[in-house]
Protein backbone atom coordinates (compact mmCIF):
# COMPACT_ATOMS: atom_id res chain seq x y z
CA UNK A 1 0.00 0.00 0.00
CA UNK A 2 1.40 3.39 -0.91
CA UNK A 3 0.63 6.88 -0.60
CA UNK A 4 -1.43 8.55 -3.22
CA UNK A 5 -0.55 11.28 -5.52
CA UNK A 6 -3.08 13.10 -4.18
CA UNK A 7 -2.11 13.04 -0.95
CA UNK A 8 1.03 13.89 -1.58
CA UNK A 9 -0.36 17.16 -2.99
CA UNK A 10 -2.65 17.88 -0.41
CA UNK A 11 0.77 17.58 1.97
CA UNK A 12 2.81 19.45 -0.06
CA UNK A 13 0.79 22.68 -1.21
CA UNK A 14 -1.09 22.11 2.25
CA UNK A 15 2.38 22.39 4.08
CA UNK A 16 4.01 25.86 2.26
CA UNK A 17 0.22 27.87 2.20
CA UNK A 18 -0.02 26.95 5.84
CA UNK A 19 3.60 28.45 5.97
CA UNK A 20 2.76 31.51 4.23
CA UNK A 21 -0.24 32.10 6.41
CA UNK A 22 1.96 31.43 9.10
CA UNK A 23 3.96 34.29 8.12
CA UNK A 24 1.51 36.68 7.60
CA UNK A 25 -0.23 35.97 10.89
CA UNK A 26 3.07 36.43 12.84
CA UNK A 27 3.13 39.85 10.90
CA UNK A 28 -0.37 40.88 11.68
CA UNK A 29 0.09 39.81 15.09
CA UNK A 30 3.09 41.74 15.40
CA UNK A 31 1.13 44.93 13.98
CA UNK A 32 -1.53 44.29 16.79
CA UNK A 33 0.55 43.80 19.38
CA UNK A 34 2.61 47.01 18.25
CA UNK A 35 -0.75 49.04 18.20
CA UNK A 36 -1.68 47.81 21.78
CA UNK A 37 1.69 48.77 23.23
CA UNK A 38 2.34 44.79 24.05
CA UNK A 39 5.05 44.26 22.09
CA UNK A 40 6.98 43.75 25.35
CA UNK B 1 29.71 16.29 2.74
CA UNK B 2 29.87 17.75 -1.06
CA UNK B 3 32.88 19.64 -0.38
CA UNK B 4 34.57 20.04 -3.68
CA UNK B 5 31.58 21.99 -5.28
CA UNK B 6 29.93 25.27 -3.50
CA UNK B 7 26.68 26.85 -4.34
CA UNK B 8 27.61 30.45 -3.59
CA UNK B 9 30.21 32.30 -4.81
CA UNK B 10 32.82 33.18 -1.31
CA UNK B 11 32.54 36.25 -2.02
CA UNK B 12 28.77 36.87 -1.77
CA UNK B 13 28.64 34.40 1.05
CA UNK B 14 30.88 36.85 2.95
CA UNK B 15 29.33 40.00 2.15
CA UNK B 16 26.02 38.21 3.36
CA UNK B 17 27.26 36.76 6.78
CA UNK B 18 28.69 40.55 6.76
CA UNK B 19 25.44 42.09 6.53
CA UNK B 20 23.54 39.74 8.47
CA UNK B 21 26.23 39.95 11.27
CA UNK B 22 25.94 43.61 11.62
CA UNK B 23 22.32 43.19 11.59
CA UNK B 24 21.94 41.03 14.61
CA UNK B 25 24.54 42.64 16.71
CA UNK B 26 23.10 46.76 16.16
CA UNK B 27 19.91 44.50 17.10
CA UNK B 28 21.84 43.20 19.92
CA UNK B 29 23.00 46.28 21.84
CA UNK B 30 20.06 48.28 20.80
CA UNK B 31 17.72 45.73 22.51
CA UNK B 32 20.39 45.45 25.53
CA UNK B 33 19.66 49.01 26.25
CA UNK B 34 16.75 48.29 28.10
CA UNK B 35 17.91 45.72 30.33
CA UNK B 36 18.93 46.95 33.64
CA UNK B 37 18.80 44.17 36.06
CA UNK B 38 19.28 40.32 35.81
CA UNK B 39 15.29 39.53 35.10
CA UNK B 40 15.67 42.17 32.48
CA UNK B 41 18.70 40.42 30.66
CA UNK B 42 17.59 37.05 31.20
CA UNK B 43 13.59 37.03 30.86
CA UNK B 44 13.27 40.53 29.22
CA UNK B 45 11.05 41.80 31.84
CA UNK B 46 8.43 38.91 32.09
CA UNK B 47 6.47 41.29 29.58
CA UNK B 48 6.87 39.19 25.60
CA UNK B 49 3.72 39.75 24.19
CA UNK B 50 2.26 37.18 21.71
CA UNK B 51 3.74 37.90 18.87
CA UNK B 52 7.30 37.65 19.62
CA UNK B 53 6.66 34.89 22.16
CA UNK B 54 5.06 32.52 19.33
CA UNK B 55 7.81 34.00 16.70
CA UNK B 56 10.69 32.64 19.29
CA UNK B 57 9.08 29.26 19.93
CA UNK B 58 8.94 28.46 16.52
CA UNK B 59 12.08 30.14 15.25
CA UNK B 60 14.09 28.00 18.37
CA UNK B 61 12.83 24.67 17.13
CA UNK B 62 13.40 25.91 13.65
CA UNK B 63 17.35 24.39 13.77
CA UNK B 64 19.84 23.84 10.80
CA UNK B 65 18.85 20.50 11.61
CA UNK B 66 15.38 21.22 10.59
CA UNK B 67 16.51 22.71 6.90
CA UNK B 68 18.79 20.38 6.06
CA UNK B 69 18.28 16.99 8.38
CA UNK B 70 14.49 16.92 6.85
CA UNK B 71 14.83 16.65 3.19
CA UNK B 72 17.62 13.98 4.07
CA UNK B 73 15.08 11.92 6.31
CA UNK B 74 12.36 12.80 2.73
CA UNK B 75 15.18 11.25 1.14
CA UNK B 76 16.09 7.99 3.16
CA UNK B 77 12.15 7.50 4.85
CA UNK B 78 10.03 8.88 2.49
CA UNK B 79 6.95 10.66 3.41
CA UNK B 80 7.25 8.90 6.58
CA UNK B 81 9.90 10.61 7.25
CA UNK B 82 9.16 13.88 6.71
CA UNK B 83 5.57 13.28 8.60
CA UNK B 84 8.18 11.99 11.77
CA UNK B 85 10.32 14.84 11.63
CA UNK B 86 7.25 17.12 11.93
CA UNK B 87 5.67 15.13 14.77
CA UNK B 88 8.44 17.38 16.79
CA UNK B 89 5.97 20.29 16.62
CA UNK B 90 4.31 18.04 19.72
CA UNK B 91 6.70 19.75 21.71
CA UNK B 92 5.42 22.72 21.74
CA UNK B 93 2.24 22.02 21.34
CA UNK B 94 1.88 19.84 24.74
CA UNK B 95 4.15 22.18 26.33
CA UNK B 96 1.74 25.24 25.82
CA UNK B 97 -0.72 24.01 28.63
CA UNK B 98 2.21 23.50 31.23
CA UNK B 99 4.04 26.79 29.98
CA UNK B 100 0.49 28.37 31.78
CA UNK B 101 0.90 26.15 34.83
CA UNK B 102 4.83 27.27 35.32
CA UNK B 103 4.22 30.49 35.06
CA UNK B 104 0.88 30.08 37.44
CA UNK B 105 2.73 28.16 40.12
CA UNK B 106 6.58 30.38 40.12
CA UNK B 107 5.82 33.46 39.54
CA UNK B 108 9.01 34.65 40.29
CA UNK B 109 11.15 31.29 38.98
CA UNK B 110 13.84 32.05 36.66
CA UNK B 111 15.36 28.27 35.46
CA UNK B 112 13.86 24.95 34.93
CA UNK B 113 16.38 24.52 37.27
CA UNK B 114 14.60 26.20 40.21
CA UNK B 115 11.70 23.65 39.75
CA UNK B 116 13.55 20.62 40.64
CA UNK B 117 15.37 22.60 43.55
CA UNK B 118 12.41 23.40 45.03
CA UNK B 119 10.07 20.55 44.20
CA UNK B 120 12.29 17.52 44.35
CA UNK B 121 15.19 19.42 46.57
CA UNK B 122 19.04 19.20 45.64
CA UNK B 123 19.88 15.49 44.92
CA UNK B 124 17.62 15.52 41.68
CA UNK B 125 18.65 19.33 41.14
CA UNK B 126 22.03 18.46 40.89
CA UNK B 127 21.24 14.93 38.38
CA UNK B 128 18.93 17.54 36.34
CA UNK B 129 22.10 20.30 36.00
CA UNK B 130 24.11 17.46 35.01
CA UNK B 131 21.38 15.99 32.45
CA UNK B 132 20.82 19.58 31.25
CA UNK B 133 24.00 20.88 30.66
CA UNK B 134 25.27 17.83 28.99
CA UNK B 135 22.64 18.29 26.57
CA UNK B 136 22.60 21.64 26.28
CA UNK B 137 26.67 22.06 25.50
CA UNK B 138 26.32 19.15 22.96
CA UNK B 139 23.69 21.19 21.37
CA UNK B 140 25.39 24.14 21.24
CA UNK B 141 28.34 22.30 20.01
CA UNK B 142 26.55 20.38 17.36
CA UNK B 143 24.74 23.79 16.03
CA UNK B 144 28.35 25.87 15.80
CA UNK B 145 29.93 22.75 13.99
CA UNK B 146 26.95 22.45 11.81
CA UNK B 147 27.16 26.05 10.97
CA UNK B 148 30.88 26.03 9.79
CA UNK B 149 30.73 23.21 8.15
CA UNK B 150 27.16 24.72 6.28
CA UNK B 151 28.63 27.46 5.53
CA UNK B 152 31.77 26.13 3.96
CA UNK B 153 29.67 23.48 1.75
CA UNK B 154 27.01 26.68 0.94
CA UNK B 155 29.69 29.24 -0.70
CA UNK B 156 33.50 28.11 0.42
CA UNK B 157 33.66 29.77 4.00
CA UNK B 158 37.03 27.90 5.33
CA UNK B 159 35.19 26.06 8.35
CA UNK B 160 37.30 27.38 11.55
CA UNK B 161 36.17 31.21 10.06
CA UNK B 162 32.48 30.07 9.64
CA UNK B 163 32.44 28.81 12.34
CA UNK B 164 33.89 31.54 14.45
CA UNK B 165 31.90 34.06 12.62
CA UNK B 166 28.57 32.63 13.63
CA UNK B 167 29.51 31.95 17.42
CA UNK B 168 31.12 35.36 17.50
CA UNK B 169 27.92 37.34 16.64
CA UNK B 170 25.56 35.43 18.67
CA UNK B 171 27.74 35.87 21.43
CA UNK B 172 28.12 39.40 20.98
CA UNK B 173 24.35 40.09 20.45
CA UNK B 174 23.18 37.43 22.86
CA UNK B 175 25.62 39.15 25.56
CA UNK B 176 24.87 42.81 25.16
CA UNK B 177 20.78 42.22 24.64
CA UNK B 178 20.45 39.04 26.53
CA UNK B 179 16.86 37.29 26.17
CA UNK B 180 15.66 40.63 24.65
CA UNK B 181 17.47 40.45 21.66
CA UNK B 182 17.00 36.67 21.55
CA UNK B 183 13.33 36.58 21.02
CA UNK B 184 13.67 40.31 18.88
CA UNK B 185 15.94 38.67 16.11
CA UNK B 186 14.25 35.24 16.75
CA UNK B 187 10.76 37.45 15.28
CA UNK B 188 13.28 38.84 12.21
CA UNK B 189 14.70 35.08 11.74
CA UNK B 190 11.50 33.10 12.13
CA UNK B 191 9.71 35.56 9.20
CA UNK B 192 12.87 35.34 7.02
CA UNK B 193 13.00 31.01 7.50
CA UNK B 194 9.42 30.61 6.97
CA UNK B 195 9.08 32.99 3.83
CA UNK B 196 12.27 31.21 2.49
CA UNK B 197 11.32 28.06 2.79
CA UNK B 198 8.05 28.88 1.01
CA UNK B 199 9.30 31.35 -1.70
CA UNK B 200 12.00 28.06 -2.44
CA UNK B 201 8.97 25.36 -2.44
CA UNK B 202 6.72 26.64 -4.73
CA UNK B 203 9.40 27.97 -7.06
CA UNK B 204 10.69 24.22 -7.10
CA UNK B 205 7.33 23.49 -7.89
CA UNK B 206 7.10 25.56 -10.43
CA UNK B 207 10.04 23.15 -12.42
CA UNK B 208 8.67 19.64 -11.37
CA UNK B 209 4.65 18.98 -10.59
CA UNK B 210 3.68 16.86 -7.73
CA UNK B 211 2.82 14.17 -10.36
CA UNK B 212 5.80 13.90 -11.86
CA UNK B 213 7.60 13.60 -8.77
CA UNK B 214 4.76 10.91 -7.36
CA UNK B 215 5.81 8.99 -11.10
CA UNK B 216 9.72 9.13 -10.47
CA UNK B 217 8.84 7.37 -6.63
CA UNK B 218 6.73 4.62 -7.79
CA UNK B 219 8.94 4.02 -10.28
CA UNK B 220 12.66 4.35 -8.85
CA UNK B 221 12.00 4.67 -4.72
CA UNK B 222 7.99 2.74 -3.78
CA UNK B 223 9.51 2.47 -0.46
CA UNK B 224 9.71 5.77 0.07
CA UNK B 225 5.43 6.19 -0.57
CA UNK B 226 4.99 3.45 1.50
CA UNK B 227 2.51 3.39 3.96
CA UNK B 228 4.02 0.54 6.04
CA UNK B 229 7.50 1.96 6.17
CA UNK B 230 8.99 0.39 9.20
CA UNK B 231 12.16 1.80 9.59
CA UNK B 232 10.45 5.04 9.39
CA UNK B 233 7.41 4.69 11.78
CA UNK B 234 9.98 3.65 14.50
CA UNK B 235 11.15 7.12 13.77
CA UNK B 236 7.99 8.87 14.83
CA UNK B 237 8.37 7.32 17.98
CA UNK B 238 11.96 8.43 18.39
CA UNK B 239 11.44 12.14 17.26
CA UNK B 240 8.19 12.79 19.11
CA UNK B 241 9.67 11.44 22.41
CA UNK B 242 13.29 13.24 22.09
CA UNK B 243 10.88 16.14 21.11
CA UNK B 244 8.81 16.44 24.25
CA UNK B 245 11.61 15.07 27.01
CA UNK B 246 14.07 18.11 25.21
CA UNK B 247 11.22 21.12 25.24
CA UNK B 248 9.82 19.35 28.45
CA UNK B 249 13.26 19.91 30.55
CA UNK B 250 15.36 22.30 28.93
CA UNK B 251 15.58 26.24 30.14
CA UNK B 252 15.40 27.29 26.53
CA UNK B 253 11.36 26.70 26.71
CA UNK B 254 11.28 27.41 31.13
CA UNK B 255 12.95 30.70 30.02
CA UNK B 256 10.57 31.67 27.77
CA UNK B 257 7.47 30.79 29.93
CA UNK B 258 8.94 32.71 32.64
CA UNK B 259 9.45 35.92 30.17
CA UNK B 260 6.23 35.81 28.44
CA UNK B 261 3.59 38.17 29.89
CA UNK B 262 0.68 36.73 31.84
CA UNK B 263 -1.75 35.15 30.07
CA UNK B 264 0.21 34.84 26.65
CA UNK B 265 2.43 31.42 27.31
CA UNK B 266 0.04 28.89 27.00
CA UNK B 267 -1.25 30.58 23.62
CA UNK B 268 2.35 31.81 22.17
CA UNK B 269 3.72 27.98 22.33
CA UNK B 270 0.83 26.57 20.81
CA UNK B 271 0.98 28.77 18.00
CA UNK B 272 4.87 28.54 18.08
CA UNK B 273 4.31 24.53 17.68
CA UNK B 274 1.30 25.25 14.84
CA UNK B 275 3.56 27.58 12.97
CA UNK B 276 6.62 25.16 12.90
CA UNK B 277 4.41 21.65 12.26
CA UNK B 278 4.57 22.03 8.06
CA UNK B 279 8.24 23.17 7.99
CA UNK B 280 9.98 19.75 8.13
CA UNK B 281 7.30 18.87 5.38
CA UNK B 282 7.56 22.11 2.99
CA UNK B 283 11.32 21.86 3.30
CA UNK B 284 11.67 18.22 3.22
CA UNK B 285 9.45 17.44 -0.10
CA UNK B 286 12.44 19.39 -2.25
CA UNK B 287 14.35 16.19 -1.59
CA UNK B 288 11.93 13.59 -3.16
CA UNK B 289 11.94 15.93 -6.35
CA UNK B 290 15.19 15.43 -6.49
CA UNK B 291 14.79 12.02 -9.03
CA UNK B 292 12.19 13.81 -10.87
CA UNK B 293 14.42 16.57 -11.58
CA UNK B 294 17.36 14.41 -12.35
CA UNK B 295 19.61 16.01 -10.06
CA UNK B 296 22.02 13.74 -8.92
CA UNK B 297 22.85 13.22 -4.81
CA UNK B 298 25.59 12.39 -4.05
CA UNK B 299 25.52 13.00 -0.57
CA UNK B 300 22.00 13.06 1.13
CA UNK B 301 22.63 15.48 3.93
CA UNK B 302 23.09 18.53 0.96
CA UNK B 303 20.87 17.18 -0.98
CA UNK B 304 17.81 20.04 0.04
CA UNK B 305 20.94 22.50 -1.18
CA UNK B 306 21.77 20.83 -3.95
CA UNK B 307 17.95 20.63 -5.85
CA UNK B 308 17.69 24.38 -4.68
CA UNK B 309 20.74 25.40 -6.41
CA UNK B 310 20.37 23.06 -9.33
CA UNK B 311 16.46 24.29 -10.28
CA UNK B 312 16.79 28.29 -8.84
CA UNK B 313 20.26 28.75 -9.75
CA UNK B 314 22.31 31.77 -7.73
CA UNK B 315 18.54 32.76 -6.66
CA UNK B 316 18.36 29.63 -4.54
CA UNK B 317 21.63 29.44 -3.37
CA UNK B 318 21.69 32.94 -1.79
CA UNK B 319 18.08 32.13 -0.61
CA UNK B 320 19.22 28.54 1.33
CA UNK B 321 22.37 30.57 2.32
CA UNK B 322 20.35 33.25 4.19
CA UNK B 323 17.58 30.65 5.71
CA UNK B 324 20.26 28.71 7.08
CA UNK B 325 22.13 31.25 8.65
CA UNK B 326 19.17 32.40 10.22
CA UNK B 327 18.17 28.46 11.47
CA UNK B 328 21.84 28.44 13.15
CA UNK B 329 21.38 32.32 14.60
CA UNK B 330 17.97 31.71 16.07
CA UNK B 331 18.94 28.64 18.25
CA UNK B 332 22.89 29.14 18.91
CA UNK B 333 21.25 32.39 20.36
CA UNK B 334 18.72 31.00 22.42
CA UNK B 335 20.88 28.11 23.70
CA UNK B 336 23.63 30.25 25.06
CA UNK B 337 21.17 32.59 26.74
CA UNK B 338 19.02 29.91 28.60
CA UNK B 339 22.61 27.80 29.33
CA UNK B 340 24.30 31.17 30.60
CA UNK B 341 20.50 32.21 32.59
CA UNK B 342 20.93 28.35 34.25
CA UNK B 343 24.44 28.45 34.98
CA UNK B 344 24.40 32.10 36.80
CA UNK B 345 21.01 31.23 38.57
CA UNK B 346 21.73 27.78 39.55
CA UNK B 347 25.23 27.54 40.29
CA UNK B 348 26.80 30.88 40.80
CA UNK B 349 23.62 32.69 42.91
CA UNK B 350 21.88 29.56 43.94
CA UNK B 351 24.72 27.09 45.06
CA UNK B 352 27.85 30.04 45.33
CA UNK B 353 26.53 33.71 45.62
CA UNK B 354 23.29 33.46 47.05
CA UNK B 355 23.21 37.23 48.33
CA UNK B 356 24.98 38.68 44.32
CA UNK B 357 22.67 41.79 43.50
CA UNK B 358 20.67 41.97 40.12
CA UNK B 359 23.72 44.28 38.72
CA UNK B 360 26.39 41.49 39.37
CA UNK B 361 23.93 38.59 38.90
CA UNK B 362 23.34 40.47 35.01
CA UNK B 363 27.27 41.17 34.70
CA UNK B 364 28.17 37.73 35.67
CA UNK B 365 25.37 36.47 33.00
CA UNK B 366 27.43 38.10 30.57
CA UNK B 367 30.70 36.61 31.30
CA UNK B 368 29.25 32.77 31.45
CA UNK B 369 27.83 33.86 27.77
CA UNK B 370 31.10 34.59 26.73
CA UNK B 371 32.90 31.69 28.45
CA UNK B 372 30.12 29.27 26.77
CA UNK B 373 31.01 30.54 23.56
CA UNK B 374 35.24 30.29 24.42
CA UNK B 375 33.96 27.00 25.28
CA UNK B 376 32.31 25.82 22.36
CA UNK B 377 34.63 27.89 20.39
CA UNK B 378 37.53 25.68 21.53
CA UNK B 379 35.54 22.18 20.85
CA UNK B 380 34.47 22.57 17.83
CA UNK B 381 37.75 24.00 16.36
CA UNK B 382 39.37 20.70 15.83
CA UNK B 383 36.51 19.89 13.86
CA UNK B 384 36.25 16.25 15.40
CA UNK B 385 33.33 14.15 12.63
CA UNK B 386 31.52 12.47 15.16
CA UNK B 387 31.13 15.15 18.35
CA UNK B 388 27.47 15.92 16.43
CA UNK B 389 26.20 12.72 16.62
CA UNK B 390 26.62 12.54 20.90
CA UNK B 391 23.71 14.58 20.55
CA UNK B 392 21.69 11.41 19.59
CA UNK B 393 22.81 9.84 23.31
CA UNK B 394 21.54 12.66 24.92
CA UNK B 395 18.18 11.13 24.09
CA UNK B 396 17.66 9.39 27.08
CA UNK B 397 18.44 11.31 29.50
CA UNK B 398 16.01 13.81 28.01
CA UNK B 399 13.56 11.32 28.03
CA UNK B 400 13.94 10.08 31.29
CA UNK B 401 13.22 13.44 32.78
CA UNK B 402 9.61 13.51 31.03
CA UNK B 403 8.10 12.07 34.09
CA UNK B 404 9.56 13.72 36.41
CA UNK B 405 8.56 17.15 35.34
CA UNK B 406 4.79 16.55 34.49
CA UNK B 407 4.00 14.51 37.61
CA UNK B 408 5.99 17.25 39.06
CA UNK B 409 3.65 19.94 37.83
CA UNK B 410 0.38 18.66 38.15
CA UNK B 411 1.04 16.28 40.80
CA UNK B 412 0.95 16.13 44.29
CA UNK B 413 2.18 13.03 45.21
CA UNK B 414 5.13 12.88 42.78
CA UNK B 415 8.01 13.01 45.31
CA UNK B 416 12.08 13.50 45.38
CA UNK B 417 12.27 8.92 45.16
CA UNK B 418 10.41 9.07 42.10
CA UNK B 419 12.11 11.69 40.11
CA UNK B 420 15.56 10.68 41.28
CA UNK B 421 14.80 6.88 40.39
CA UNK B 422 13.38 7.97 37.02
CA UNK B 423 15.86 9.91 35.96
CA UNK B 424 18.89 7.20 37.07
CA UNK B 425 16.56 4.13 36.21
CA UNK B 426 15.15 5.58 32.87
CA UNK B 427 18.94 7.34 31.62
CA UNK B 428 20.77 4.21 32.90
CA UNK B 429 18.42 1.24 30.88
CA UNK B 430 18.49 3.94 28.29
CA UNK B 431 21.81 4.06 27.69
CA UNK B 432 21.68 0.61 27.87
CA UNK B 433 19.74 -0.42 25.16
CA UNK B 434 21.06 2.76 22.82
CA UNK B 435 24.65 0.45 22.68
CA UNK B 436 22.85 -2.87 22.71
CA UNK B 437 20.12 -1.99 20.20
CA UNK B 438 20.31 1.77 18.67
CA UNK B 439 19.61 5.29 19.34
CA UNK B 440 16.07 4.82 18.01
CA UNK B 441 15.32 2.74 20.65
CA UNK B 442 17.01 4.62 23.79
CA UNK B 443 14.76 7.34 23.95
CA UNK B 444 11.26 5.23 23.84
CA UNK B 445 12.79 2.71 26.72
CA UNK B 446 14.09 5.03 28.93
CA UNK B 447 10.47 6.78 28.77
CA UNK B 448 9.03 3.59 29.33
CA UNK B 449 11.05 3.17 32.48
CA UNK B 450 11.13 6.56 34.17
CA UNK B 451 7.53 6.31 33.71
CA UNK B 452 7.26 3.28 35.53
CA UNK B 453 9.22 4.10 38.67
CA UNK B 454 7.15 7.51 38.39
CA UNK B 455 3.79 6.26 38.69
CA UNK B 456 5.07 3.81 41.20
CA UNK B 457 6.30 6.13 43.89
CA UNK B 458 3.47 8.22 43.39
CA UNK B 459 1.03 5.46 44.37
CA UNK B 460 3.22 4.52 47.13
CA UNK B 461 3.68 7.87 48.22
CA UNK B 462 2.39 9.24 51.39
CA UNK B 463 3.06 12.99 51.84
CA UNK B 464 1.21 16.08 49.97
CA UNK B 465 3.57 18.76 47.88
CA UNK B 466 2.74 22.15 49.41
CA UNK B 467 2.69 24.35 45.73
CA UNK B 468 3.47 27.35 47.47
CA UNK B 469 7.04 26.25 47.94
CA UNK B 470 7.12 26.72 44.39
CA UNK B 471 6.96 30.81 44.79
CA UNK B 472 9.90 31.41 46.18
CA UNK B 473 10.75 35.60 46.72
CA UNK B 474 13.14 36.27 43.96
Amino acid sequence: MTFSEGFLSVLIYGSLIWCGVSALGLAAMLIRDGKSGEIW
Amino acid sequence: MAEDKVFLDPTVGWILLALFSVLWIGLGVYWGRRNKSFEDHALAGRNVGLALGTATAAATWITSNTTMLAPQFALQLGIWGMLAYSTAAFGLILFAPMAKRIRQLMPHGYTSGDFFRLRYGRVAWAIFLVFTLFYSLTWLVSMAMAGGILLEALAGIDYAWGMSVILAVCVIYTMRGGLAAVIGTDFIQSLIIIVGICVTGFAVLQNVSVSEIHANLTATKPALLDVLFPAAIMAIFNNLLFGLGEVFHNNVWWSRAFAFREGVASRAFLMGGLVWLPIPVAAGFIALASGALGVAVPSADMVGPLVIAEVLGGVGAVAIFIVVFCSLASSIDSLLAATSDLVTEDIWRRLLHPSSSADNLKRTAQWVTLGLGVLTWLVCLPRIGTLATVLFFAGPLVGSMIWPIVTGLYWRSANTVGAIGAMVLGAGVGLYFYFAIGFYVATLIATAVSMVWTLGACALAKGRFDWTRLKEAA
